[in-house]
């Protein structure tokens, strides 16, 4: 097992060592999507092997491996594979149009494997210090990935990004210090004294005034990685800015990874401080993303924010379904987050291959996607009806099971203002992106248009389906996750919810 | 390994140091100058950099003592050097014009969230008698005043250094609340700080060859 673990953490790293070594940007590439595929192998091996396993530990309580933490090294292997073959299709385009040099590209590589690398080893992690290392750590990787452009406005936004997480994540380890203070009456050995699984055991000792402030500074921190509102001001620009497969790892697997944290902290504090105070927390900020995500959402422009914003929304209905709580609302928080992290990884996907033909990232300009590129517009168009709940997806399913879990669990105002609030999101999104999709298409650039002869923008076939191929099979998995849930990964859920 | 007691040789240094940093940051919150920001920075560190050395004297603890050298060397001295050196010097940057409140203000205002420190960590958080009751609240002090610099100052120099104090305001209650995480993890922290600098000192140069100033008024491209 630890075996696998090291496997994970590595497989993206081959794309990092190959564009070090210098090799071509495109071997480079391949390299890291194979990588994250051998990734993504080991993930679902660990997923699996772990229903008839106890938790794993090692390395002094470093390594730790139950449910929850295989549940989401899936979901990340997943967007993590995705994105690393949507990069060789998007760089290679980038490249040949000359918006990006060869030394950006490979910088690209270096930081794309260290980003995934750090996010997968720290959700392998049981100290909790350690885990605000990696995310630190992996803050600092996704800010060059943001940034890697050079203009004036990725420079700004790299560095709001990286000050402002900086800063949340800061607060966060203020947290983890009062985590630690409060677990003083233990008397455990310093190094035991961060490991999340003793301290899960003995969260009935712990001081519960240093356990509250503790939990309080953790969701604020890390929710300011989650995008959480208030503290969600870096997430459009960086989402916007960032190259689009860059954009997919940030949305998809980076506020996963911030959720992941907030859900360690939620666990102790549930133990040891009883349910409700957390629960009121998780749901004032969890409404409150709601609301401003799909406020913002009405305002037309950028798409890339667009689909940010969205990100923010749903990030808010998963701290929302952590709030509602019982079986029902983690289940439906899980399943949501799986859901989520895929529909991201194919719209922020499908858009990179939107700005490579149109040149653009203004939604007014683009219109009739689907008349010009089949395959990327049927993508966008499903994908977007995806990401908004509609049915046959998996995130029906799955916000049907967190509206289900406010019904059950709090008073029936609560999961009728989400309902409306979808309804709303619904609206503004889809009059945007049913219009880029549909419509009729303006005058092109003359790299837009696709089949004549030559891969549209992208120089070669391969590089095509390599931008193409991702969004369609994001596709074909959401579809699956709506009809059916595989028993084993059913099984997985509910494991990882016997965890907390 | 339990926390000083306030009454002790330790226990009134570390609550020295604990003052003496506040100051510092209610100095650079104060002030206008680049080169004071960095200066009262450095001085922070150091200060920061005796505290660990005592709390490593009264632990015995071999591995305080290294962070109290690193704490020295890289934030007492690496940084405020390559800070001078690479953005101050380079970028010929001299006074801060980009305040969103006059200085009174924001000292006022500073005040205010020295007392709130006090109010939500000292009554029901900590035991009596410790030298963490009276640390804490200064460290907690110390990261809301770091914030608060973050806030007030546009400039992307001075909100480098504003989170740079926050994170030695975190460093400081580290140091005396629970005597030392495991020494891997301080690393860690201390490896991402260094990362963190360097690559912000790339966005600033980058941003700053950009703009003409990379001040935040200028910075207005994205919103909404």
């Amino acid at each position: 097992m630890t075996i696998l673990a090291i496997i994970i953490i590595a497989g993206p790293l081959a794309g990092t060592v190959a564009a070090a070594g210098r090799a071509p940007a495109r071997s480079a590439g391949w390299a890291g999507a194979a990588g994250a595929s051998v990734t993504l192998a080991a993930a679902i091996w660990l997923l699996v092997s772990m229903l008839h396993h106890t938790p794993v530990r090692g390395l002094g309580g470093f390594l730790y491996l139950d449910s929850l933490s295989c549940f989401f090294l899936f979901t990340v292997a997943i967007v993590t594979t995705l994105a690393a073959v949507g990069s060789v299709g998007y760089l290679s385009a980038e490249e040949a149009a000359g918006n990006l040099t060869s030394f950006q590209v490979r910088l690209y590589y270096i930081f794309f494997g260290l980003f995934a690398a750090l996010m997968l080893a720290s959700l392998e992690t049981g100290n909790l210090g350690l885990l605000f290392v990696l995310i630190e750590a992996s803050t600092l990787a996704s800010a060059a990935l943001v940034g890697l452009e050079g203009k004036a406005s990725s420079l700004e936004a790299a560095w709001k990004y990286v000050i402002i997480s900086s800063l949340g994540v800061t607060i966060a380890l203020a947290g983890t210090l009062f985590l630690f203070y409060s677990a003083s009456a233990l008397h455990l050995a310093p190094d035991l004294r961060l490991t999340w699984p003793y301290l899960f055991a003995h969260a009935h000792a712990l001081a519960p005034a240093s356990l509250r402030l503790a939990f309080l500074l953790a969701v604020v921190g890390y929710g300011t990685k989650v995008g959480l509102a208030p503290m969600h001001t870096w997430l459009p620009d960086a989402h916007a800015e960032a190259p689009s497969p860059a954009s997919a790892m940030l949305s998809a697997a980076l506020l996963n990874t911030g959720m992941y944290a907030i859900i360690r902290f939620l666990a102790i504090a549930k133990a040891g401080l009883g349910p409700d105070f957390p629960r009121m927390v998780l749901l004032v900020f969890g409404f409150l993303s709601v609301i401003i995500g799909v406020l913002f959402m009405v305002r037309r422009g950028n798409f890339k924010r667009l689909f940010a914003y969205s990100s923010v929304e749903h990030m808010g209905i998963i701290a929302v379904a952590l709030g509602f709580g019982g079986v029902l609302g983690l289940y439906g928080a899980l399943l949501h987050t799986l859901n989520h992290a895929i529909a991201k990884a194919v719209l922020f996907l499908s858009s990179g291959d939107v700005a490579v033909r149109y040149r653009t990232r203004d939604a007014l300009q683009v219109r009739g996607v689907l008349a010009v590129v089949p395959l990327t517009g049927g993508a966008l168009l499903l994908g977007s009806f995806a990401v908004l709940g509609s049915p046959p997806f998996g995130l029906f399913l799955s916000e049907l099971t967190i509206v289900r879990a406010g019904f059950a669990a709090a008073s029936p105002a609560l999961p009728l203002l989400l309902l409306l609030l979808l309804a709303v999101a619904f609206i503004a999104f889809a009059r945007t992106t049913t219009a880029m999709a549909t419509g009729e298409p303006g005058p092109l650039p003359a790299t837009a248009t696709a089949g004549s002869g030559r891969a549209g923008p992208y120089p070669g076939r391969a590089a095509r389906l390599t931008a193409i191929a991702p969004a369609a099979v994001g596709l074909a998995a959401l579809l699956v996750l709506g009809l059916w849930i595989p028993a084993g990964l059913s099984t997985a859920i509910t494991h990882s919810i016997g965890v907390l | 390994m339990q926390s000083l007691s306030a009454t002790s040789t330790a226990g009134v240094l570390m609550d020295l140091a604990g003052v003496l940093i506040l100051l510092l940051a209610f100095a650079c919150l104060g002030s206008k100058l680049f080169n004071r920001y960095v200066a009262y920075y450095g001085a922070q560190s150091v200060v920061l950099s005796f505290a660990a050395a005592v709390a490593a004297y009264a632990f015995a603890s071999p591995e305080l003592w290294v962070l109290a050298v690193a704490t020295l060397a890289i934030k007492g001295i690496a940084i405020p050097v390559a800070a001078r050196r690479l953005l101050i010097r380079r970028l010929d940057l001299k006074r801060d014009a980009a305040l969103s409140t006059g200085l009174s203000t924001s000292l006022i205002v500073g005040g205010g969230l020295t007392a709130f420190a006090y109010l939500v960590t000292k009554p029901q958080v900590l035991p009596h008698g410790l030298v963490a009751a009276a640390v804490v609240p200064l460290s907690t002090a110390v990261i809301l005043l770091g914030a608060l610099a973050m806030v007030v100052r546009r400039h992307t120099v001075a909100q480098l250094i504003g989170w740079l104090i926050v994170e030695n305001g975190v460093f400081l209650g580290a140091i005396t609340l629970v005597a030392t995480f495991p020494f891997i993890v301080e690393a860690g922290i201390f490896l991402d700080i260094v990362a963190g600098v360097l690559i912000m000192l790339v966005f600033v140069s980058g941003l700053t060859r950009q703009l003409a100033s990379a001040s935040a008024p200028e910075l207005r491209e994205l919103h909404g």
